[in-house]
């Protein structure tokens, strides 16, 4: 081809715009492609590959009994729709205290009584998740407090620092008080 | 406008509906297609999930049974639910948690209680949906924008449907004619092909396609926060009728098989198809299945304790608007009459898949010849040849490759 008839024909770009212009949403296939070891990944997260979550925070004792104590994701807190941002927690009480144990709550700062002893976990004794909610305004110093209530009619509680549930939430808190 | 320009301009709307996407309407018609029976193809490939039966005379054994008979393969592992598939080929799915904290699905033979295995740690079935529902976007606040990019192609294929019919002009007469030409050109067959799987498939087009724009509203209704549902929210046992033991012991509950019985008391026809145990000492136990209606289920919400119904979602509970949007989803799947309807479903799917692909051949080989065509008309013989040459090729290429 010589200069004088290249200035008349269509460009090499428009040459090729025209040919696969209605081809180039073969790289839409990229979005999934791209997402593959995100879904991956999480669905290993799911099936417990990793154990009871991302970071696991330890074993608590709480009065006769114990329970292990994981953030399902090693992450700030997550808006999920009205309800604000909520902490996904996950559980395993004591293999002796299986049997015992009626039920485990979560809350951020002290229960004035059972009845408000906060979210309650579901689930297996192996395995039990629980989703709290964490106000934007709560102080970064917060303390995480556990209650577990016996069959027999029981109360037991303990409370572990916030930085030591989930640095990854006080972090974000941190962030939350810079905001007006 | 003329009538003739008229039906050129449908043809035109008809044409650029999915030429422009066709690759990714193509490929979220193959996944759904593959979707529909991927816990089929999954049965195939993995012997744990068939229900073989011992013996002749071999009966089913209940859901007390059942989870008797885990409690003494596996005393320690814990059954959380227990789902028994519509088809009777497919072994019953239990959800378990081992001491270990791992969460699994293993599969149970309904007629000896032997669990057979663990679904496989790649769930092909989540993948092919989830590939097919959100083109694996991942769900972090509401719906995923993935969701969005796949449901919205119901309206451009709701409206290939209106526009395809305008276009065949008389297109009633194909069922009584049906035209398939091999032996006239590629153009020719493809057009045929196009048109005749296009009028057979006029129910299921619609189907698709109004079950997916449901999809959208759906996702824009949850993102918005409004709710169309009249189900009322159950609350929990109350505390004082959840009893104290004095040995400080878990104290007795209900048996599945009288749970079920009480629940067919209020539920009359249920056919109890999953059963959900409590997720804690003060939730409910469920039991649901379908009734005379097969696209809904229907469920009852126990005290384990007193076995007492608590709430019970009936089909006669459901507003006339939740009887049409509830049905949407088992009519976009085809899981709801067991595995004919799939079969139907899958056929259709693969027919779908087809028409994207016809359709674009007859695009590029009709383009290909009215390029040509019009730069014989137009252009000056040197220059028009010159570009048709540029041109040609790579359109007849492409066609000729895809066939």
């Amino acid at each position: 081809m010589n200069s004088s008839n290249t200035a008349s024909s269509p460009s090499r770009l428009s040459l090729f715009w025209h040919k696969w212009r209605f081809h180039l949403n073969v790289l839409l296939l990229l979005i999934p492609l791209g997402f593959m070891p995100k879904y991956l990944s999480e669905a290993a997260l799911f099936r417990g590959d990793a154990g009871l979550g991302e970071r696991e925070v330890g074993e608590v004792q709480v009065g006769p009994w114990s329970l292990r104590l994981a953030e399902f994701r090693n992450e700030a807190p997550r808006v999920q729709g009205p309800a604000g941002p909520m902490k996904h927690f996950n559980a395993a009480l004591c293999q002796s205290c299986i049997g015992q144990v009626k039920a485990t709550y979560l809350r951020i700062g002290k229960p004035r009584s059972l009845r408000a002893a906060g979210v309650i976990f579901f689930g297996s004794p192996y395995r039990m998740g629980a989703l709290l909610p964490v106000p934007p305004k709560t102080q970064p110093d917060a303390e995480l407090w556990i209650t577990l209530e016996g069959w027999d009619g029981s109360m037991h509680q303990a409370s572990i620092p916030m930085s030591q549930a989930s640095p990854s939430t006080v972090a974000w808190l941190k962030n939350q008080g810079a905001k007006p | 406008m003329s009538k003739k320009s008229r039906s050129k301009l449908w043809f035109l709307v008809h044409s650029w509906l999915a030429l422009p996407i066709w690759f990714f309407v193509l490929i979220v018609c193959v996944t759904g297609t593959l979707a529909v029976v991927s816990q089929e193809i999954v049965w195939l490939a993995n012997p744990d999930m068939r229900a073989s039966k011992p013996s002749d005379d071999a009966t089913l054994l209940s859901y007390d049974q059942v989870i008797a008979a885990i409690k003494q393969a596996q005393p320690q592992t814990q059954v959380q639910s227990i789902i028994r598939p519509d088809e009777s080929h497919f072994a019953l799915e239990v959800g378990v948690t081992y001491p270990d904290g791992r969460p699994d699905t293993v599969y149970v033979n309904p007629y000896s209680g032997v669990v057979q295995g663990s679904a496989p740690t790649f769930n092909f079935q989540a993948f092919t949906r989830a590939l097919h529902g959100w083109w694996l976007v991942p769900f972090t606040n509401g719906y995923s924008w993935g969701w969005y990019l796949v449901s919205f192609l119901g309206l451009p294929l709701l409206a290939s449907l209106v526009t395809g019919l305008v276009v065949y002009k008389r297109f009633w007469k194909g069922f009584f004619r049906p035209t398939l030409r091999i032996r006239h050109g590629a153009r020719i067959f493809w057009g045929d092909f196009h048109r005749l799987s296009g009028i057979w498939s006029i129910w299921f087009i619609a189907v698709i396609s109004v079950t997916g724009t449901w999809f959208l509203i759906q996702a824009l209704l949850g993102d918005n926060q409004i709710s169309i549902s009249s189900e009322p929210v159950i609350p929990v046992v109350a505390r004082e009728n959840v009893p104290l033991s004095a040995d400080g012991l878990p104290p007795a509950q209900v048996n599945l098989d009288r749970a079920i019985e009480i629940a067919r008391q209020r539920i009359p026809g249920l056919e109890a198809s999953f059963i959900s145990l409590p997720g804690n000492a003060y939730s409910h136990l469920e039991i649901g299945g379908r009734g005379w209606y097969p696209l809904m289920f229907q469920t009852a919400t126990i005290n384990p304790y007193n076995g007492d119904v608590a709430a019970s979602r009936m089909l006669s509970d459901r507003t006339t608007l939740e009887f049409v949007t509830e049905s949407m989803r088992p009519l976009h799947t085809g899981d709801f009459g067991g595995l004919w309807i799939k079969l139907i479903w899958f056929f259709f799917g693969l027919i779908l898949s087809m028409m994207v692909l016809s359709g674009l051949l007859i695009w590029t080989k009709r383009t290909a010849l009215a390029t040509a065509n019009a730069f014989k008309r137009s252009q000056k013989p040197t220059r028009g040849a010159r570009l048709a040459q540029a041109l040609q090729p790579s359109v007849h290429r492409e066609s000729e490759g895809s066939l």
